[in-house]
């Protein structure tokens, strides 16, 4: 049997062309692109090395400043509008047995939906005529408040920091909802026993026993803020003026647009060393112990 | 006193939520009904249901916006994609959680790790390997790069469910004279169905959905999937506000069909990577 298990053609034909497509695809290519990124080059012909310069030129690059400065404004504002909502409605459903799982269907919906057509659904939202949002401002006397939101400098990031939400909420809810449902039915049976009220339940309660979700939530928040692409490529593509540019934005237009692909590169490896760094810190400022219960 | 608060905050949570609910919802069928209205209505009649319900729009989408050309694309890319990517998936998953071997629990790791990888880090070599060796702009090209990094969630979650199946199924088989081969695909695949439904619903949705690899490895209009030929709508058709809605509707429906039958996999699978990992 374990001459069986142990046999190496066997292991072979099972795991081999998975990992070898693994490794030349995914592996090879981002060791390639650490390489890749010290060169000016437009892939054919003109091949120039330049070391770190593709670095220090994006880091007087007041696009890609921009661009950066937009990611962390994401991060930030997802982080703010996110968490708090998902556990609000996770503790809500976690509490209410009645139709929690109709609910939770409803609210992961917008996860799934392709991001390109959210972001056009989106776009007939905002639209300065007939979209709801200014409409609804109509409705109630705010026809001052009327925006070009995805036109304007100022309220674009702002306006696509509220799609976002609208697409992940239910997605971090069902996460977080999921931990809650670990948390054996006694505790707060006895803590009611005990004269708890809801909140001092919730703080003393659900929120430690599930710290752990959480940080894996935090940091799927940040990576998430970091890779996003669909929508903004296709609500404003960077615009207006590079106002909602972001990294993976301003990546793509470098390489496969202007052709710069060894600066592209140097973005690429800037994503892949922030997306670490994250995971990175979060596990280790971040402390939470296994707790018995 | 105490019961009526407790009363007052359940209905006002209640409330929150039904309200959520609909901002979740309206938007969606908002488009759908829009879709079936003229462009001279949707200014005039945005939000009542149309006047007549015509399919003309759609039949615009297909005709010119060359929707029509982008769902079989779609169709063909991701069903390939995600057959393939669960096959490997499923077989790797097996011979790293089953079989004996030294490296297992590296490979595993290695696996594990792509799961936090940007894909970004990897999109211009591939790009240069994919022009060198004449595949852009070609199915392969495309489909390629969706497999590959379609493999860390899928065998993740396959891994686990392969940890948890008894070894006594195999022992029998093998007993009986069964190769691992046959025992593989006769015994644990059809027990695992539940599994593997659940990893190929998710690199379905994930691929189906996806705007970058096919704007990076395709550049024939003919050949691209749904979500850039929406784009390419958007920008050439843009006051063709109701022949955009169709073409977005088109995108949507076999995900919202694929949803309300396998919601429940969808979310696991989708969020596994957070509640086990």
């Amino acid at each position: 049997m374990n001459n069986i298990l142990g046999n190496k053609k066997y292991i072979a034909i099972f795991v081999l062309p998975t990992l070898l497509f693994y490794i030349s695809f995914v592996f090879f290519p981002i060791i390639w692109n650490m390489y890749l990124s010290m060169f000016r080059t437009d892939l054919m012909s003109q091949n120039a090395f330049i070391g770190f310069k593709n670095y220090t030129n994006l880091f007087h690059d007041q696009f890609f400043i921009m661009s950066l400065k937009n990611n962390i404004l994401m991060i930030i504002g997802s982080l703010l509008a996110h968490m708090p909502l998902a556990l609000f409605f996770g503790n809500a459903l976690f509490h209410k047995i009645k139709g929690s799982k109709l609910f939770q269907s409803i609210f992961f919906l917008p996860t799934i939906i392709c991001g390109v057509a959210v972001g056009m659904m989106f776009n007939f939202v905002y639209n300065s005529e007939f979209g709801l949002v200014n409409k609804i401002l109509e409705l109630f006397n705010l026809s001052d408040f009327k925006m070009p939101w995805l036109e304007s400098e100022k309220t674009v990031m702002a306006a696509l920091i509220v799609v976002v939400m609208w697409r992940f909420v239910g997605y971090h809810m069902v996460i977080q909802l999921a931990a809650m449902k670990a948390i054996p039915a006694s505790l707060y049976e006895a803590s009611s026993l005990d004269g708890a009220s809801e909140w001092q339940q919730f703080t003393n309660v659900t929120f430690p026993l599930i710290k752990h979700i959480l940080k894996i939530d935090v940091i799927l928040i940040i990576t998430g803020s970091l890779k996003y692409y669909d929508l903004i490529a296709v609500m404003t593509k960077g615009g207006p003026n590079h106002a909602s540019e972001v990294m993976s934005t301003y990546m793509f237009y470098q390489g496969f647009r202007t052709m710069k692909y060894g600066y592209a590169s140097a973005i690429g490896m800037i994503l892949l060393l922030l997306c670490v760094l994250v995971i990175w810190s979060v596990n280790t400022f971040v402390k939470t112990e296994n707790l018995e219960y | 006193m105490r019961k009526n608060v407790r009363t007052i905050g359940t209905i006002l949570t209640f409330t929150i939520l039904i309200i959520f609910s609909i901002m979740c919802v309206y938007p969606i069928v908002w488009l759908f009904i829009n879709s079936f209205k003229g462009n001279s209505e949707i200014f005039t009649n945005p939000w009542g249901l149309p006047v007549s319900w015509s399919f003309v729009n759609y039949i615009r989408a297909i005709e010119v916006g060359n929707i029509g050309i982008n769902f079989m694309n779609s169709v063909f890319i991701t069903t390939a994609a995600v057959a393939i990517s669960v096959l490997l998936s499923s077989m790797a998953s097996y011979g790293i959680i089953r079989m004996r071997w030294k490296l297992s629990k590296f490979v595993y790791s290695l696996f594990l790790i792509g799961m936090s990888i940007p894909s970004y880090a990897a999109i211009v070599p591939l790009f240069s390997m994919f022009n060198r060796l004449g595949i852009i702009n070609t199915y392969a090209g495309i489909i390629i790069p969706h497999i590959v990094f379609a493999f860390p969630i899928s065998i993740f979650i396959l891994s686990g469910f392969f940890s948890t199946i008894p070894k006594e199924l195999e022992e029998a088989a093998i007993i009986d004279g069964c190769t691992i081969l046959k025992a593989f695909f006769k015994i644990i695949m059809p027990i695992s169905v539940s599994s593997i439904v659940t990893v190929a619903v998710i690199n379905f949705i994930n691929i189906w959905n996806d705007l970058l690899f096919p704007q990076i490895f395709l550049s024939d209009k003919n050949m691209m999937p749904l979500p850039v030929g929406l784009t390419a709508f958007n920008d050439l058709y843009s006051t063709d506000y109701v022949g955009m809605i169709a073409a977005v509707v088109f995108t949507i429906i076999p995900t919202i069909i694929v949803y309300i039958f396998l919601h429940d996999k969808i979310m696991d699978g989708m969020t596994a990577g957070a509640v086990k990992g």
